[in-house]
């Protein structure tokens, strides 16, 4: 293996573990708030196609940026709309989001299939630091949506762990009743915290479409957005860990396409030769695996699970 | 400010859930009425030719019923886990399970007759989609692993081995090039019944049966669902739970994989990666809208059947077939929030601020001492 595929691989890694973490972060949020929005998929999916035809539109990757978080947003708001406002079934509400989404994602989109984009985000190159070998191409020399991430992460962790707000969306998480009590909104901690998952979600599918894949086709989120969900449950629901649970799967992301052009024997078998599909189970496999291996470490501890997650809230019942 | 507030309704409304259920067809049917308008289309010419290719003459009628059959194994596959609590979002690879043991049982004994061949590659079907599940069963049976998750990440699995045997293994030497695995046997297809409708749907219509009586009229589905609502009670009665999950998770499986088997012997002629083609997910919306009862199943399965045909047919139009997916979750929506509103009504209420009425306030004793 050359030194040039390697640096691409973990150049792909850290790229890959942006569009996870960015989508896992929102659902991250939401869930602290004790809501399970098993839409991401198709917020991903809204915000891919939005994303590129703002771009096809204003020529701005910016502007498509925001667009796409914009609608997911708003996306993100419909689930908080039927589950958290009115009470509905979660697991119900988000996958009929995911569903929909996926539907009107290829309905809106159906007309700039193939079309070139206009708007892509460019490699930043940050000066002095991007010339260091190795280190340099990997961190520094990366599209600005890595670093929007690196932020965003520190962000919520700061908003969550250190804040007034922070605290009630978690209490919101843990306790809905408690958190009335103490004289915050539920509705409103919740649903706010579905909205900015959304616009999480919406952003990392535009970043699907704006450089890692630049385009639209339908089916092009391809079951990343689900990889989020479950990076949430590997991530413990810490914003930390969520970020190093991200490169582990932005690494087999990275890896599945590029181990046919390894020249290298794993168990006896040489790598090269197995079948690209069969590669592709790769990341579904290890999220399945790590999932059993975590749960089988942790078994005989607490959950670390928000307590109120799933379950909706409604004052009058309490 | 006044304020709303859900309050439960005194009266409840009778069939809550067929009641939401056409609300929800309706207010899907308006939704994508504006959308259409929106795209410039005419909705009463799309909906028009969507309810004639999907029930007018028994050409029609057979194809929204050879839709209606996938929809309804793999919305009981999801029912049946979903009697317990649990959720099968994964019928969408068990489905591709079941099609590719059968297929397998196909290659290996295509000497054999049409009924005995048949039979041999539905029992396959079941087990594959058995298969599929046991990892996930055993995962949240005995450690709690989410089955949301990890029967969601087989789809993925499943479909890229089709792919996989596609290119590979069981490519068709015959096909002059072409990715493609080849055809099942000829006396391996589905005896048909009328129009483009065959036994696949009275399987389909059979199992509904079965499952509706054991879940609802038996010892064995009385646990079930004890063993759902309140695992507490159910471990106190003596019920494994453990074994519960199993049995609920590896039915629900084989279910699916049975979806598979009918499909691959009753529409499709070979399989291949598009072989599912989503009824495993539209079989959760189809289970969610039955309220998990099997007997609900085979309605709103009809249901889909005729909304999947009809967004075929609009392509003619140069209409997007995508539109049948949105009117199917937009019907799972409007269902959802009219089931709110007839469980529920709104009051509007002034917001309790300070203490409730009838209390006095005491007098803050540092005030006194000052």
């Amino acid at each position: 293996m050359s030194e040039d595929a390697l640096i691409g691989l973990f150049v792909a890694t850290v790229q890959f573990g942006t569009l996870v973490y960015l989508a896992a972060l929102g659902e991250l949020i939401a869930e602290r708030a004790g809501v399970l929005n098993l839409g991401v998929e198709g917020m991903m999916a809204m915000g891919a196609v939005s994303g590129f035809m703002v771009g096809l539109e204003t020529g701005s990757p910016w502007a498509a940026f925001f667009a796409a978080a914009a609608v997911g947003a708003l996306v993100g708001g419909f689930h908080a709309l039927v589950s958290v406002v009115l009470g509905a079934g979660q697991v119900v509400s988000g996958l009929a989001l995911t569903i929909g989404g996926l539907g009107l994602a290829a309905y809106v989109g159906r007309n700039v299939v193939g079309e070139r984009p206009e708007a892509l985000f460019t490699d930043l190159g940050i000066a002095g630091l991007a010339d260091i070998p190795w280190i340099g191409e990997i961190f520094f020399d990366q599209p600005p949506v890595v670093y929007v991430a690196v932020v965003m992460g520190l962000s919520v962790w700061f908003v969550l762990a250190r804040t007034r707000l922070g605290l009630a969306i978690r209490a919101a998480g843990e306790s809905a009743p408690t958190t009335d009590t103490a004289g915050h909104s539920v509705m409103a901690l919740r649903s706010g915290a579905v909205m900015v998952g959304g616009a999480f979600a919406g952003a990392a599918g535009s970043f699907l479409s704006l450089y890692m894949a630049p385009g639209w086709v339908e089916g092009m989120v391809a079951g990343r957005g689900w990889i989020a969900v479950a990076l949430v449950i590997f991530g413990a629901w810490r914003p930390g860990r969520l970020a190093l649970g991200a490169l582990l799967f932005g690494f087999t992301l990275a890896l599945q396409p590029r181990l046919q052009s390894f020249d290298i024997e794993l168990l006896g078998v040489q790598v090269n030769r197995i079948s690209p599909a069969l590669l592709g189970i790769l990341p579904f496999v290890l999220t399945v695996v790590v999932l059993v291996i975590i749960s089988w470490r942790y078994r005989h501890r607490p959950s670390v699970a928000p307590a109120a997650l799933g379950l909706p809230y409604r004052r009058e019942e309490r | 400010m006044r304020r709303p507030a859900l309050v439960r309704r005194d009266r409840v409304v009778p069939a809550t859930q067929a009641l939401g259920f056409f609300v929800g067809i309706v207010v899907a049917l308006l939704l994508g009425a504006v959308l259409l308008i929106v795209s410039d289309h005419s909705p009463a010419e799309v909906y028009e030719r969507m309810f004639d290719s999907a029930f007018r003459g028994t050409d029609s009628l057979s194809r929204t019923l050879g839709r209606a059959t996938p929809l309804a194994l793999a919305g009981l596959s999801v029912a049946v886990a979903g009697s317990m609590g649990l959720w099968n979002i994964g019928a969408e690879g068990q489905m591709m399970a079941g099609a590719i043991v059968a297929t397998g049982v196909a290659m290996m004994a295509d000497g054999l007759s049409g009924p005995l061949l048949i039979a041999l590659m539905m029992v396959a079907g079941v087990a594959g989609g058995m298969v599929l599940m046991v990892g996930p069963a055993l995962a949240r049976s005995h450690l709690g692993v989410s089955e949301i998750i990890t029967t969601l990440m087989l789809v993925y699995v499943a479909i890229r081995v089709v792919e996989w045997l596609e290119t590979g293994p069981w490519k068709d030497p015959e096909s002059f090039g072409f990715a493609v695995i080849e055809p099942v046997p000829e006396q391996a297809a589905l005896p048909g019944l009328f129009g483009r409708a065959n036994i696949g749907m009275l399987i389909a219509l059979g199992l509904l049966i079965v499952f509706s009586v054991a879940v609802s009229r038996t010892a064995w589905g009385y646990e079930l669902r004890l063993a759902g609502s309140s695992p507490d009670t159910a471990r106190y009665a003596g019920v494994s739970l453990r074994r519960k999950i199993l049995a609920a998770l590896l039915l629900s499986g084989g279910i699916a994989g049975l979806a598979g088997a009918v499909q691959l012997t009753g529409s499709a002629t070979r399989l291949e990666s598009g072989l599912s083609n989503g009824y495993g997910f539209a079989g959760i919306i189809v289970a969610a809208l039955a309220l998990m009862r099997p007997s609900g199943v085979a309605v709103v399965a009809f249901v889909f059947g005729a909304v999947q045909v009809g967004g075929q047919s609009i392509q003619t139009l140069g209409v997007s077939s995508a539109i049948s997916d949105i009117l199917q979750a937009m019907i799972l929506f409007g269902a959802l929030v009219a089931v709110v509103f007839f469980s529920y009504r709104v009051r509007w209420s002034a917001p309790s601020v300070g203490l409730p009425a009838g209390v006095r306030e005491e007098p803050d004793p540092s005030a006194e001492a000052a």
